[in-house]
């Protein structure tokens, strides 16, 4: 027994310790080669995510350390303390896919699914391998907080099913706002939609008390096509970094430097994204082929990444809209530390505004700033274990104090990374936080119980208008 | 050459999955395609009328009237070539009616 520790130990011990894009460069391609993926595409895949993570730890590092000293001069001139840098999604999802127990979670998630479409318990076969990421957080937050691999797996699995039976329940929904026949498969297992539950919260609260609001919607195509390229990220960027420059009282040649820096960081964070998304490409092949080949002769439906419905203009002229809100509330909310950026056009929120109101541009705007906080003070907690994970996958730049943080604002799911920190404490045998953990759960499932019979009902209303037609 | 238009939310995910496809396939079919990909609402009327032929998932809601054929690629994402297959076709078929 010894002797094969040891000998394991010889074998990893030194992979370890290269650091995480080697590390992930051979798992990876390692595991493309046992789903049955061609050698070069599995080694095209390996090396795209090792560079990726290499990549996005060179962009944060500019980023942080430019804004670092105008950050902290931000919270001695202002005396609001928002010392956290927004990164946006693209290097938490990097960082997080550099993480192991990413792909840990994924295999969970994967077997989940395959047993719930067996059983017939679902019928949608989930090929948005990609987005495991947000679940993994999920996952990584009651290990940081915890330490517990088994109560993180429980809470992944949990989420890992609600997540499948929504995409189902939201289906017919999609169709409707896609315009698709019932014979288009796409549908969702996206970790915004887990919004839905408490945003049919007002919305109900919105068709008794507040109906007549519907009638100042506007059209949406039409304000976007006006605000053009002002919300891009570059232009984001630009503006934001003026804002900071000039709220930090730095001085002109800074604030421009402020600026542009932010701009080319946001713009660089995307195209990076492009590159690890391409990476887990052959895994997410490889997955999907194992999948279908063990359904033949199943149709069923098919949950992709959110954006077959970014189409919809309301999506991105709620986001646009909620943008200034978004920032005034970062300003004034007790307890945020963010001053949004990478993460200030909220797509992590906007598509769930969509499903549930059915493009009630003013509900979505209304519930919009209503939701807001709860996203920046679940990115405020998050920060240390976002900031720990990227100093662990190495990317983060050394000649940074250490209380500077970094986070994502709108980063989807903010219930569930809530849950997954008061989980994570809990697990440490703490009663006062399994008490706490156990309330939280038990209203997380009721809720979602009460939407569940919402959306059955509002589903049955499709199919008798479809027979009716 | 034939340029095309491929678009989703973030510009990096369903977009790029789209446009690699799109690039394969059609020169697998002899045809010398290059193909983009973009943030959808970053599509305007100038950056369309660049391209010769739209690939979106599915229609969107630009606010404008698109000038160039439309192709719904949305099928793409499934990762199963008998679906994927009817999207292909259709695309030869524009490009054979565009080359004209």
């Amino acid at each position: 027994m010894n002797t094969i520790i040891e000998f394991a130990n010889s074998v990893f011990k030194p992979i370890m310790s290269l650091g995480a894009p080697p590390l992930m460069f051979i798992i990876l391609t390692v595991l493309a080669l046992c789903l049955g993926v061609k050698w070069t595409k599995a080694v095209e895949g390996g090396l795209k995510l090792a560079i990726a993570l290499t990549g996005i730890s060179a962009i944060i590092n500019i980023l942080t350390s430019a804004f670092s000293k105008a950050l902290t001069q931000f919270v001695e001139s202002t005396g609001i303390n928002l010392s956290i840098t927004d990164v946006g999604w693209a290097p938490v999802a990097t960082i997080t896919w550099g993480s192991a127990y990413t792909l840990y979670f994924l295999l969970i998630v994967v077997l989940i699914n395959l047993v719930m479409l067996t059983l017939k318990k679902t019928n949608t076969l989930d090929v948005d391998i990609f987005d495991i990421w947000h679940l993994s957080v999920v996952g990584l937050l009651v290990l940081y907080f915890g330490h517990n691999l088994f109560i993180a797996t429980l809470l992944v699995i949990l989420i890992g099913i609600l997540k499948i039976i929504n995409s189902d329940l939201m289906k017919p929904t999609f169709n409707d706002l896609l315009n698709a026949p019932k014979t288009n498969p796409m549908t969702t297992t996206h970790m915004n939609y887990m919004m839905n539950p408490i945003i049919m919260v007002f919305d109900k609260f919105f068709d008794k008390f507040l109906p007549f609001l519907d009638k100042y919607d506007f059209d949406a195509a039409k304000l976007n096509k006006k605000i053009g390229f002002w919300g891009s990220k570059f232009a984001i960027g630009v503006y934001l970094g003026i804002f900071i420059g000039i709220l930090s009282h730095q001085s002109v040649k800074d604030t421009a430097t402020l600026a542009f820096t932010a701009a080319v960081c946001l713009e660089l964070f995307s195209m990076i994204g492009a590159w690890f998304i391409a990476a887990v490409e052959p895994l997410s092949q490889g997955i999907s082929n194992f999948a279908s080949k063990r359904l033949k002769g199943r149709t069923f439906n098919i949950g992709l990444d959110w954006p077959f419905i970014a189409g919809r203009a309301e999506i991105w002229a709620a986001a646009n809209v909620l943008a200034p809100i978004m920032l005034l509330e970062a300003l004034v909310l007790p307890g945020n530390r963010i001053l949004p950026l990478g993460g200030i056009i909220a797509m992590g929120f906007t598509p769930a505004l969509l499903v549930v109101t059915r493009g009630k541009l003013i509900r979505m705007i209304v519930i919009g700033a209503i939701g807001l906080p709860v996203f920046l003070i679940s990115g405020t907690m998050i920060a240390p274990f976002v900031t720990a994970t990227a100093k662990a996958v190495g990317a983060f730049p050394a000649g940074i104090p250490s209380t500077q943080m970094i986070s994502h604002s709108t980063m989807e799911g903010p219930i569930e990374k809530l849950l997954a920190i008061l989980v994570g404490h809990a697990s440490q045998g703490n009663i006062q936080f399994i008490l706490y953990s156990l309330l939280a759960i038990a209203a997380y499932i009721l809720i979602f119980i009460w939407y569940a019979f919402q959306m059955k009902k509002r589903n049955r209303a499709y199919a008798e208008a479809e027979q009716n037609k | 050459m034939i340029k095309v238009l491929a678009a989703c939310g973030a510009g990096v995910n369903s977009s790029h999955q789209i446009k690699d496809a799109v690039e394969e396939e059609m020169r697998n079919r002899g045809y010398d395609v290059q193909a983009d990909a973009v943030m959808i609402k970053d599509v305007n009327e100038e950056m369309i009328s660049k391209y010769d032929i739209f690939a979106p998932i599915s229609t969107p809601d630009l606010g404008f009237d698109i000038s160039i054929p439309v192709v719904e690629a949305g099928p793409i994402l499934y990762r199963m070539p008998a679906m994927s297959a009817p999207v292909f076709d259709e695309l030869e078929k524009v490009i054979k009616s565009i080359s004209k």
